[in-house]
């Protein structure tokens, strides 16, 4: 069925339907979010907010074919406007991301390297962290990406070129060991 | 992709990289005509990126949301928020005592309550104009003077 179908019958209190939706777009939303808030403990609960809003207001989504863009847009909102409110002793939700080469003893393995990797995402801009977890990492084209920002094309361009740019600066001093290490590991 | 303007092939690499799927459609041909160099660099920060974590939601975390969709929304209560009152309301409350205020003023005034509170330069024979004598103008001399002063 079409995201239209299940969205129309989800809107008339269709259970399996909504299931279905959230089957198809729970994990793109949830890395999404998992990548905007640098791995923190409560991308699950934005997440689920984003298809509670869904399901309470169906009529909100003015374009059905893109649903996928439009949970995206709204859980993106969420991190953006939870990131902006103060916080005081929440450390169950602080970012759980680090730099593995903080250790002066580390040996960079896989794993290390991808949570590395993670963290120089985490300290990205959040427009740059946006833009690069759509096209890069969810594959949307530039103008799905543009819709989801709102924003022009050449806008999400000059974010994701910047984004790239800055994520190699920030990694340059482990460049070459990170990517040497990545080639003699089978890469 | 969709081609948003006319870009070179080493701008195109630097926004979506070294793999052509992500370029715009209608680029791709270009891309034999991209430098070397930045080529190398692009495929290197691919390869960077794509050791980054593929995050999986938790265990039966979409069991969790839909055994939410049940409970009541909160989204349609609006918080109350104490604020200033808007000048409307000001003029509504105010109106009634500055009324009665002026009105007490004009009945005292007129009854001349309130004259022993004034200099005797507002409430004194001068003023109040008793001294029908006075010619304080010296418009009653007028006749005096344009006779003595005749040429």
């Amino acid at each position: 069925m079409t995201d239209g179908g299940l969205l129309n019958a989800a809107a008339g209190g269709d259970h399996a339907a909504f299931s279905e939706i959230v089957n198809r777009y729970y994990q793109p939303v949830f890395r999404l979010v998992w990548r905007m808030t640098g791995g923190g403990g409560d991308s699950e609960d934005i997440t689920q907010e984003a298809f509670l809003r869904l399901w309470r207001n169906p009529a909100q989504v003015r374009e059905v074919a893109a649903l996928k863009g439009w949970l995206m847009r709204v859980a993106s909102n969420a991190v953006i406007d939870r990131s902006r409110k103060p916080r005081h002793g929440d450390l169950d939700s602080a970012p759980e991301l680090v730099d593995p080469l903080a250790r002066p003893d580390a040996s960079l393995d896989r794993s290390e390297a991808a949570r590395l990797v993670d963290a120089k995402i985490a300290m990205l801009p959040e427009r740059q962290r946006l833009v690069l977890s759509l096209v890069y990492f969810e594959g949307l084209t530039n103008i799905e990406a543009a819709n989801v920002m709102e924003a022009s094309v050449e806008a999400v361009e000059s974010l994701l070129a910047r984004a790239r740019k800055s994520l190699k600066e920030s990694l340059s001093p482990q460049w070459r060991e990170l990517l040497g290490g990545l080639t003699e590991m089978g890469r | 992709m969709e081609h948003s303007k006319s870009r070179s092939p080493d701008e195109l690499l630097a926004i979506y990289g070294a793999d052509r799927r992500r370029w715009p459609v209608g680029t791709v041909d270009s891309a034999i005509l991209a430098a070397p160099s930045a080529v190398a660099e692009a495929t290197s920060i691919d390869r960077i990126l794509d050791h980054a974590s593929q995050p999986m939601a938790p265990e039966g975390s979409m069991a969790r949301l839909l055994d939410r969709l049940n409970e009541p929304s909160n989204a349609e209560i609006i918080a109350f928020r104490p604020g200033r009152a808007s000048k409307t309301q000001f003029l509504r409350y105010a109106t009634l005592p500055l009324a009665a205020s002026l009105a007490l003023g004009i009945y005292l005034g007129a009854l001349g309550a309130l004259d022993v509170a004034l200099p005797t330069a507002i409430t004194g024979t001068v003023a109040l104009g008793d001294e029908v004598d006075d010619d304080l103008g010296g418009v009653g001399e007028l006749d005096v003077y344009a006779e003595d002063n005749v040429t």
